[in-house]
């Protein structure tokens, strides 16, 4: 029962995380990415209170509060200021090529565990593996801050997800990457507001 | 409570610079570092020490030495370089808050027992140190900024991976009972495999080092100069703490070839670099390579990562220091409008040439000794031809990088008149002249590292 609904979970995140993929509303994005958070983290709270795993409720909890709410808020209220930034000018790739390497990269991730890592452990690991590779393909194929950072956002959901199926980290660890993320977040928010996207070829940053 | 002492300082300095005695910045960001410094030397008196928490052996002491020197040098040598800076990005208690929770957060990273943890303090320098490479307040300052925390934070979220792969296996982070306990398996090769790929990318080992020369050429001079100097060797620190637990050829060929492209990648760029401070990013690049290739080969080539990490770290500082007094007087980062440097500002032309030259390995700087036990060390484990190739990159390397520097500071003359220079200078000067010294320290050195060079 508990792996169908990981991958019932897995499922719903990669698909939205393709639907990130031909977004250009920066908002839309981020409340996509507040819904990923949200299902992730009433995953864990379940599987928390069903297993009477307390650090779990914990770290669920702290998802919830951080990833869920205050994360899409901050990056919603910057938006709000900053309207221009509302949509973005143009993708690096086109929406139905970025599409077709989301599917792509959810069949490479599929190969990769059953040829490479089937001795790894559980063969459910293609699911944040492709999560993880929709966050990473997120971050290079924009030249917008936002969707940049949504991307990192992903990639550290996924993170969770892994740590679901193998055996998640201490408690002390977990609790420390939760607020890494908080300040990255904090702090790429003021660069966010601030930074131009479309810079020209400059020399200082060349070579 | 000593082995907490250094990290402790800076963060007090931190909590004093931004909301206790905020005006006097300067005065605690000075007396911070310097008693992080004071107790860092102390420390290398004490017995090693672990616990949950701690795990304080000769290795971690050294690292902890390594970045207090450097840390009092960049804060006393900001104190004149911040003030002159216009339209700052930050205000200058903010700057001194951000350097110190930063040292603080780097002072950690060596001293825990806990690869988790590590991971968590070395992600915090990432956030801490952001803000400080935008200071100078333009559109690519903040893209710099921008591109150093979106690429750092994707590559430290493989090293999260590759600490979960462990854990998954080892059922344990405790680098002390990682040691004793030896594990094996190959989703322990996984993690480790991905921890440098991880690690490397904030280290600036190829392929993930492209945020490097622009965030080192577009950050501060003492920005510039605490992350080349320091925070990339920090980030090889737990690779080093990889390689003491799980001995594998595989790793020790990936980490190998990875350091070798490193070096062959960064000589070649340097060639064609336009801009000093890029120029010397690139050379940080070189040496990060080699230390990575010597700490893959173990032994007398771990060793010889150690000394070009350590003389590496007190040379580059004092050349980015010396870079930011150029910038401030000529007001231009290109290489061609630099003539005559001797003539116009003879101490810093004079020790940029031999901090230059430092960085390099030219004989008889202690990095040159360094370079030489891991190309040794190179030749006796993958032959003469792998050992030829890295001798082939390093010396590209020496020649583009020296070759610039001897045309800045003796090819006819591009200022005025002779600029009075601050005394300052001396800070980057102390630096570069210890680096030069740290030679006779090396056989001490050795003594003291017995117990981690096998």
């Amino acid at each position: 029962m508990e792996k169908e609904i990981f991958i019932l979970v897995g499922f719903l995140e990669i698909v939205m995380a393709i639907f990130m993929q031909w977004q250009v509303y920066v908002a839309s994005n981020i409340t996509t990415f507040k819904y990923q958070s949200w299902i992730l983290g009433i995953f864990l709270l379940a599987f928390g209170f069903i297993d009477k795993d307390v650090p779990m409720v914990i770290l669920a909890l702290l998802t919830i509060i951080t990833r869920a709410i205050f994360i899409p808020k901050y990056l919603l209220n910057t938006i709000n200021k900053y309207l221009f930034r509302a949509r973005e000018n143009k993708h690096r790739i086109s929406t139905s090529l970025s599409v077709l390497v989301s599917v792509l990269l959810a069949i490479f991730s599929y190969i990769l565990s059953i040829v490479i890592l089937s001795n790894v452990g559980s063969s459910l690991i293609s699911i944040p593996l492709t999560l993880m590779l929709q966050g990473a393909f997120l971050i290079v194929s924009r030249s917008n801050a936002y969707a940049q950072m949504i991307g990192y956002l992903v990639m550290e959901n996924a993170m969770f997800l892994m740590g679901f199926i193998f055996t998640s980290l201490p408690f002390i660890v977990e609790a420390g990457v939760i607020m890494d993320i908080l300040g990255i977040v904090m702090i790429g928010g003021i660069l966010m507001k601030i930074r131009d996207e479309d810079i020209k070829q400059e020399e200082e940053l060349l070579g | 409570m000593i082995y907490y002492l250094p990290g402790l300082f800076s963060m007090l300095g931190a909590l004093f610079s931004f909301a206790l005695l905020r005006k006097k910045e300067r005065l605690v960001s000075v007396i911070s570092s310097l008693l992080s410094l004071i107790s860092a030397i102390y420390l290398m008196f004490c017995s090693n020490f672990s616990n949950n928490l701690l795990y304080v052996d000769n290795l971690s002491k050294i690292f902890t030495l390594m970045i207090a020197i450097v840390y009092v040098g960049v804060v006393v040598f900001s104190i004149e370089y911040i003030t002159n800076l216009k339209d700052k990005f930050l205000k200058v208690y903010q700057y001194f808050s951000l350097l110190h929770i930063f040292s603080a957060a780097l002072f950690f990273s060596v001293t825990l027992n806990n690869l988790g943890l590590i991971w968590v303090c070395i992600e915090a320098t990432t956030f801490s140190s952001a803000l400080l490479v935008a200071v100078e307040n333009d559109s690519i300052a903040q893209e710099a900024a921008w591109r150093y925390i979106i690429i750092v934070s994707v590559g430290l979220v493989i090293s999260l991976i590759s600490t979960l792969f462990l854990y998954a296996y080892a059922n344990t982070l405790s680098i002390n009972a990682l040691i004793k306990e030896k594990p094996t398996g190959s989703m322990f090769l996984l993690g480790a495999l991905l921890s440098i790929v991880g690690y490397g990318t904030k280290a600036g080992v190829f392929p993930m080092n492209t945020w490097l020369p622009d965030t080192h050429g577009k950050a501060p001079a003492p920005v510039s100069a605490i992350f080349s100097a320091i925070l990339l060797p920090v980030s090889l620190y737990p690779i080093i703490r990889i390689f003491q637990i799980y001995q594998n050829p595989k790793l020790e060929f990936f980490a190998f070839s990875l350091g070798f492209l490193t070096v062959a990648s960064a000589s070649l760029i340097a060639g064609s670099q336009k801009l000093y401070k890029r120029l010397f990013a690139y050379s940080s690049i070189e040496n990060m390579g080699m230390a990575l290739v010597g700490i893959s080969l173990g032994s007398w080539g771990l060793f010889g990562a150690i000394i070009l990490i350590f003389a590496h770290a007190l040379a580059k500082s004092g050349v980015f220091m010396i870079t930011g007094n150029i910038l401030h007087h000529f007001k231009t980062k290109k290489i061609e409008d630099i003539k005559g440097l001797y003539k116009t500002m003879p101490k810093s032309a004079l020790f940029l040439l031999f901090g230059s030259l430092a960085v390099t390995g030219a004989p008889p700087s202690a990095t040159f000794f360094g370079e030489l036990l891991i190309l040794s060390k190179t030749i006796q484990t993958y032959g003469y031809i792998a050992g030829f190739c890295l001798i082939f990159f390093v010396g590209m390397g020496f020649l583009f990088i020296n070759l610039k520097v001897i045309d800045m500071v003796f090819s006819g003359i591009s200022a005025p008149k002779k600029i009075i220079e601050s005394n300052f200078v001396y800070i980057p000067i102390l630096n570069i002249a210890f680096s030069v010294l740290f030679l006779v320290a090396i056989p001490f050195l050795y003594e003291f590292l017995k117990g981690i060079i096998q």
